[in-house]
């Protein structure tokens, strides 16, 4: 299968009154056609600012790309022009973002703001795009979609809302669909819902989905691939099988052993010590060493390489070299063994 | 929507009746009487000069009597102009402190909010720092001192402008940039505030992630989300600059009503000091209750709360 896109060795930098605080430092990613990749990562180790990188949506002029090359359908989006960007924007790649409560213009009716990118995109009259807004909001499952279109986002709920986002994201039949934690802000029942719509609609639109998340049901439930991120890098990438059965790098048996258990008999919510990186003075070797249980001197030191550990599964950890000794993955993780 | 409105226009004439209460009875307070060289006429003279006038009679009388005769709109006669009605002076002289006062506001509205989504579009460069300055300095510069200093240069100096009076087009400049320069300066910063805050909003996010031009982030979804807290202060400030421009009419020697009005307070001319009042206060809770339903065409929040 073909690449769709492709993230190549991306640095972005934001300037700050502390300094450049280097928040995306040489992340490389793939995502193939009709692929859900999930990427993971606590906060602050630059999964948003890598989707708004490829998006051009970095907050200028503080945030910019300083080197690198997102390539989406062999074109560099990072030499694009805004003019150019616009073109892409909204109709072959497009996003749903966190938080539905803000994310809809509160003067705008909800028609309006879906027609505004059809409008924009493809060559359609009012009427047309008014057709076509009702569609959408059909297809994501808005009931009654002729008189929502006339009402207001505070006439909607939070779960509404999401799906009006994606009936926005959805208007132009993007090639891409990037959700920047599309369900972190929902209840519980609610986000069921949401994915349950997101899968389904892949499914019918076969839509690349690029989704970033800490949750890692919900990465389960989505995605075929995972990218691990950590302190600006990508530490660790794989099918989702891969990384949640045979995780290599130290940071992902953190994450894996942090999520909450039914059948655990350990009651303990487990948490990784420390904190992340300061990436105003990013560390000279790997970000993680300060808090790696496993942690060698040269760790600190320098950054290891991707070593494979097999076609589709990447990491960068020192453990992978053959003169490391050899540490097994913490008991708390391999309880999920069977698959 | 209509009963909100029906029940703001009851507000509005209660509002409205409690301030010429009040006005009526302070002025009745206020030292002196309308006659000047008291002293010089006799008791006799004095009573029938008050008998004349009707104002022998208790307050409560005249002040019914007043309102009986309002309500037929007759606001009575200017004591100082030989009972020329007040209605009559204020329809002469009101329409060119009006045309004054909206001018200004309109143009200084107008350039106060481009400079302000300039300003808050570019945040922290030398054209948000420049704007800033310029508004600082608007608001601190009294406008009579800004209207002389235009008079020396383009007035006497370079003879561009006429020096004063109110007959064309080109009368107006001076005057107008006067009274504007207070308003571009207080609406450029408030709009300046609200644009800082609404362009890192998700929703613009959401606009640019559309691709829709930035021409269109900025006027349809940034500029129209700001302008909702701006239009609070057009209201009063419309008001303000309306009626506060008679330092300006004195200066530019505008024929208009703001130096009617003090004369009227300096002479008790009580019909006339009644009839300005209940212009202004009329004017400015006319500018409110339209500030509050262009609240509600902006911001559909406040429409729906509102009908209900």
């Amino acid at each position: 299968m073909e690449n769709i896109l492709e993230v190549n060795d991306l640095h972005v930098s934001f300037k700050t009154h502390r300094g450049e605080v280097k928040a995306v430092r040489g992340v490389n990613l793939t995502l193939k056609k009709g692929e859900a990749l999930a990427i993971v990562g606590e906060s602050g180790s630059g999964k948003s600012v890598t989707t708004k990188a490829i998006m051009g949506l970095l907050p200028k002029p503080a945030g910019r790309v300083k080197s690198g090359e997102v390539l989406f359908n062999e074109r560099d989006l990072t030499k694009l022009s805004d003019k150019q960007m616009q073109k892409l924007r909204g109709s072959e790649i497009s996003m749903i973002f966190q938080d539905p409560m803000t994310s809809l213009n509160p003067t705008m009716t909800i028609g309006k703001q879906i027609m505004e990118g059809i409008r924009r995109h493809q060559n359609l009259s009012k009427a047309d795009a008014k057709k076509r807004a009702i569609e959408l909001l059909e297809l994501v499952g808005i009931p009654n979609p002729e008189e929502r279109v006339k009402q207001y986002p505070h006439q909607f709920s939070g779960g509404m809302r999401q799906r009006v986002v994606i009936a926005i994201a959805l208007a132009c039949n993007p090639k891409v669909l990037i959700a920047d934690e599309p369900t972190t802000a929902l209840d519980v029942t609610i986000q069921a819902q949401i994915l349950d719509l997101m899968k389904d609609l892949q499914k019918k639109t076969n839509t690349s989905i690029v989704l970033i998340t800490h949750d890692l049901g919900v990465v389960a439930n989505m995605a075929q691939r995972v990218a691990v991120m950590y302190g600006g890098k990508v530490i660790e990438t794989g099918t989702v099988d891969e990384i949640f059965y045979e995780p290599k790098h130290p940071y992902t048996w953190g994450l894996l052993s942090s999520m909450p258990r039914v059948d655990s008999k350990n009651s303990e919510l487990l948490a990784i010590p420390g904190t992340p990186p300061d990436l105003s003075n990013p560390p000279k070797g790997c970000p993680f060493a300060a808090r790696c249980p496993h942690a060698m001197k040269v760790c600190t030191e320098f950054m290891p390489d991707y070593s494979d550990v097999s076609d589709t599964h990447k990491t960068a950890c020192w453990l992978q070299d053959e003169r490391s000794p050899k540490v097994e993955p913490p008991e708390t993780i391999q309880v999920g063994g069977d698959r | 929507m209509a009963r909100y409105i029906a029940k703001r226009i009851v507000y509005m004439i209660i509002t409205f009746l409690v301030v010429i209460t009040f006005t009526f009875l302070t002025m009745k307070l206020m030292p002196g009487t309308p006659f000047k060289n008291q002293n010089r006429i006799s008791p006799e003279q004095l009573a029938q000069l008050k008998h004349y006038y009707g104002l022998d009679q208790p307050v409560p009388i005249q002040y019914l009597h007043y309102i009986g005769n309002a309500l037929h709109g007759d606001l009575g006669g200017s004591f100082q102009f030989g009972m020329r009605p007040v209605t009559t002076i204020l329809a002469e002289k009101a329409p060119v402190s009006f045309d004054l006062g909206f001018e200004a506001v309109i143009i200084g509205a107008i350039f106060g909010i481009l400079l302000g989504v300039i300003a808050g579009l570019r945040r922290g460069t030398i054209l948000d720092y420049g704007t800033m300055f310029i508004s600082v300095l608007g608001i601190s510069i009294p406008s009579f001192v800004l209207a002389v200093f235009m008079q020396y240069f383009f007035g006497v100096k370079w003879q561009l402008l006429p020096l004063a009076y109110w007959k064309g087009p080109e009368y107006h400049i001076m005057p107008v940039i006067a009274l504007a320069v207070g308003v571009v300066a207080n609406v450029a910063r408030f709009m300046r505030t609200e644009m800082v805050e609404v362009v890192n909003q998700d929703y613009i996010t959401t606009a640019r992630a559309k691709g829709i031009s930035s021409f269109n982030v900025i006027f349809k979804h940034s500029v129209r989300n700001a302008l909702i807290p701006v239009i609070t202060i057009l209201g009063p400030l419309t008001a303000a600059i309306v009626t506060g421009s008679l330092v300006i009419e004195n200066i530019f020697a505008i024929p208009g009503i703001g130096s009617q009005f003090v004369d009227s307070i300096v002479t008790n001319d009580y019909p006339m000091i009644m009839g300005t009042t209940e212009l202004y206060s009329a004017l400015l809770i006319i500018m409110i209750f339209i500030v509050d339903i262009l609240y509600g065409v902006i911001d559909p929040r406040i429409r729906l709360a509102g009908g209900e």
